[in-house]
Parts: structure tokens; sequence; C-alpha cells
């Protein structure tokens, strides 16, 4: 069972683990990197115990460069201009 | 996670003054990979392990302790704190940002008597008698309170409180409270994230907030006690009545300003956890609310009826938990999902989540009803005094000569 639905703007962005965190209860924390975001995974785990959480996020940004890139918020700007 | 005892802390004061009081024991078990169990190992623990902190001896007597995500804060009666466990976020305010497997004074503090301490996730609060507060640790929510989302590893005075006198501060997941003593009306304040209504402060949807701000809702009520957990606040008044905000218990929704969870309740104590509250009724008897999250904490079938319905229908319900040996219980402590207590003739239970040794009995098995948890030396309980503290995922205790002065 999923300990937790965590959204992704609550995560962390942790650059040592190179991974999205959110605090775990065993005092450790939960992760997950951007390429497993990447591949629609939804699962962050701790590494220190058996729990894990579901993370709530938009598959589209982080899809993969193309679409980031139309995210993008200086070429939204050019396109305005 | 954090406890006044000023009238344990005058009593234990006036003891020093007359000389030893005598040996205190302290055990630790649980999780223990960033050496918040002051061990000198990095690993768990399963049973209770007594622990010889020669920095922490020679500095007196424990009035309490604070126990965070992975960090330790110890208040001496002499007013001096010392901190251990995980550092890397600056919540052991040694100046550095990095872990201490020992006890180590916060060198910062030494001209300040401070009164009381909290530990939350990655942070860490301090009160001096003078009414100041101070706080380290990870800032990135804004739960420092110094109108920035820095983090500090040395405690900063919170300025906003320079002209106020702060009684006790409590310490989240990601936030803050304060207590402000002679302040009617504007007597408790949050800062850091709020998203989950855990400030009160009656904006909906607040991300989070870097600078002190009024919990709502208290005007005309004394608040006598503050505690803090994970995205959870509660608050008790003069009167034994308890209040809760921020994240709903067992599936509940959160809520953003202070609600009155059993008016038919007088309560002495609240300890929160990650997903549950257990509350100390003045006779004695312990309850608990949402305690069937993560279905760890509490078993339906085996839990009595719940006592009362809260203030407002739909609100989740306070379950009692069962009594031990029919015994009264004087303490109880929370962790993120484990719970302690322990009972007037001196006796440790632990219940809840046991994935680390947390709950002192030898395994890793989780409990659903207390279960009794075995020091190694046994003292006759009326020369003793028993207490017990909880970390997000491990436990302390405390076994102190019981002093002429208590009775
Ligand atoms: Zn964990």
């Amino acid at each position: 069972m999923s300990y937790d639905d965590v959204e992704i703007e609550d995560m962390e962005w942790n650059e040592e683990l190179q991974a999205y965190t959110y605090p775990c209860p065993c005092g450790d924390l939960f992760q997950i990197t951007k390429e497993e975001l990447k591949l629609g995974e939804e699962i962050a785990r701790c590494p220190s115990c058996s729990l894990y959480i579901t993370v709530i996020y938009n598959a589209e940004d982080f899809a993969d460069q193309k679409s980031n890139k139309n995210l993008n918020p200086q070429k939204q700007t050019v396109a305005v201009a | 996670m954090e406890e006044n005892q000023k009238g344990k802390l005058i009593s234990r004061q006036q003891e020093d003054e007359k000389g030893s009081i005598g040996e205190e024991q302290v055990w630790s078990w649980g999780a223990g990979t960033d050496g918040q169990l002051g061990t000198g190992r990095l690993r768990d623990e399963y049973l209770p392990q007594s622990l010889h902190l020669p920095s922490l001896s020679s500095t007196g007597p424990i009035s309490m302790l604070a126990c965070g995500g992975a960090h330790v804060v110890a208040l001496t009666s002499g007013g001096k704190v010392l901190t251990w466990g995980r550092g890397t976020s600056g919540q052991l305010g040694h100046g550095e940002m990095i872990n201490s497997l020992s006890p180590k004074p916060v060198e910062c503090l030494g001209n300040d008597f401070i009164t009381q301490v909290s530990a939350g996730w990655s942070h860490s609060g301090f009160v001096s008698d003078a009414g100041c507060a101070f706080t380290c640790g990870d800032g990135s929510f804004g739960q420092l309170g110094h109108g920035d989302y820095r983090s500090h590893c040395s405690p900063i005075k919170v300025s906003y409180f320079v002209n106020k006198h702060a009684q006790q501060i409590a310490c989240g997941m990601r936030h803050s409270l304060v207590l402000l003593t002679d302040c009617p009306g504007d007597q408790v304040y949050g800062f850091g994230a709020g998203k989950r209504g855990q400030l009160g402060i009656s904006i909906n949807n607040i991300k989070s907030i870097n600078l002190p701000q009024v919990t709502c809702g208290f005007r005309d009520i004394k608040i006598t006690a503050i505690s803090a957990n994970g995205d959870h606040s509660a608050a008790i008044s003069a009167d034994g009545q308890l209040y809760t905000w921020g994240r709903g218990f067992g599936g509940t929704s959160d809520s953003h300003c202070p609600q009155l969870v059993a008016s038919s309740l007088c309560c002495s104590k609240a300890s929160l956890g990650w997903n549950h509250a257990l509350v100390l009724s003045g006779d004695g008897e312990v309850l608990m609310l949402g305690g069937t999250h993560h279905g760890v904490l509490s078993d339906p079938k085996k839990m009595n009826p719940p006592k009362h319905l809260s203030a407002n229908s739909g609100e989740s319900l306070l379950e009692r938990v069962p009594s031990p040996d029919g015994m009264k219980v004087v303490q109880i402590a929370a962790g993120a999902e484990h719970s302690a207590l322990v009972t007037d003739d001196g006796v440790i239970k632990t219940w809840g989540w046991g994935e680390h040794g947390q709950l002192g009995l030898g395994n890793t098995c989780d409990q659903t009803k207390p279960q009794t948890v075995h020091l190694d030396r046994e003292y006759p309980q009326k020369d003793t005094t028993l207490r017990v503290y909880c970390g997000s995922g491990f436990t302390y205790a405390i076994r102190s000569p019981r002093l002429l002065t208590q009775t």
C-alpha cells in the first residue's frame, strides 16, 4: 500500500542524489529520478525501508526534450512578440 | 515533538544547587543511520541501548529531549543545549552542515539560558528565559521565520519576536509554531510550509510564508501548549481543550483554522505523529486520532468503541488506546508512525510501525496494541522517574533519580 500521495511540487530536487525527494517517516527520503518520471514511473521509494509513495505529476512535463521546449516560457514570449 | 517541562526544570535547578542528583540513564533504539541514537554506530537498534555520553552527562541532568527527523536536541537543567544526529541541513546548530555521532554543545547559544527546545524534520527551535526564539537548519520553506528561504547552521534569533516574549516553539516537517506569553488574542504564530493549513493563518492555499503570522481562532482562548509534527499542528488551552489544524487525521479534510477536537475531553497533553495524534486525558487515559492510517497504529477491531465524537461531524474519531493493565498513563510520545507511553508504575509501552526497531521489542514487527519495553536495568519505581521521547523512526528513554522535591 502506498504510504501517501505526494504532488511533485511538494518534492524537493536533491542535487547530490539527482532525484526528487520527500521525507520518509523512517528518517530517510523517498526518491524518484527525472529519468523514472520520463518513463511514467509514479512510485518513489525509500532506500532504507519498505515504504513508497505515489507521485502526482503531469507526464507531459517530463515526457522528453521536445515537449519541454514547447513548455519553455521564453519560446512562448517569442511567439507572442 | 516538544514538551515544556518548566516545572520539572525549576525543581531540578534547586536540586543542582544542593549538589549531585545521582546517575541519570539514557537509552535509545530504532533507526540509527545518521547517528541519531548516540551509540557511536550508524545502524538500527532493535533493543534499548544504554548510552554512555560523557559530553552530555558532564553538562548536568537532561530536562528535556526533542527528537526530529534524524537528529536530537537535548536541553540540560542549566539551560544548555546539546545536539547530535543528522546535521546536513544545519539543524544541529554547530556552525557546519555535517552529522555528529555524539552530543555536542550548541556554542552559539552559550550566553542564553534556554528553557524549551523542539526538533522538526530538518530544522530546530530554541526558546530562552528572556523570551527569545532561535531557529536553525533547513529554511527552504520559510520554517526558520527570518523573512527568507535560507538555511542556517547556527541558531539565529527570530527578530519578529524581539519585543515579544516567546514561551514555546514547535517544529513540524516544514513549518514552525511559536507560543507567546502574556499576549492574549495574538498568542500563537505559524511560519513555513502552509499548504495543508498547518499554519492556521486563514489564508487558504498559502504555499509557504517566511515571517511569523498569527494563527486564527484563539482570540478569547488562553493557550498553554503547542505541538507540531508532519503537516499537523495542535494547541491545548488552559481549560484542557484540544485544537488541531493542518492535515486532516484519518482521511478527513485539511483544516486551515484550529478546530476543537472533543469538547467533553479534558486534555493534559497532546503529541503529534505524521498521520496520528496521541492525547493524554486528565485521568491518565490515552486516546488516539487517525490511528488507522498505514494500518499499523491500531486495529479497529481490537480498539474499544470511539469514546467521543468530534465537535464537528465528519471529523475523525478519537479512539481509546487499550489501557495497559489498567494502569494510569503519565506520559505520551508520538513518532512519525509509532507511539510510546509511560505508565505511573514506571513501565514504557510502544506500538505502531516497527520496521526499524523503533518499538524496542527486539524485532521489526508492527504492533497494534501497546507492548512493554524492557530496559536492561530495573529500579524500584518509587526512586526513579521515567520519560520517553520519539523521533521520526527512533525512540529515547531517560530514567532519572526521583527528586525529593517531586512528590
Ligand atoms: Zn524509509
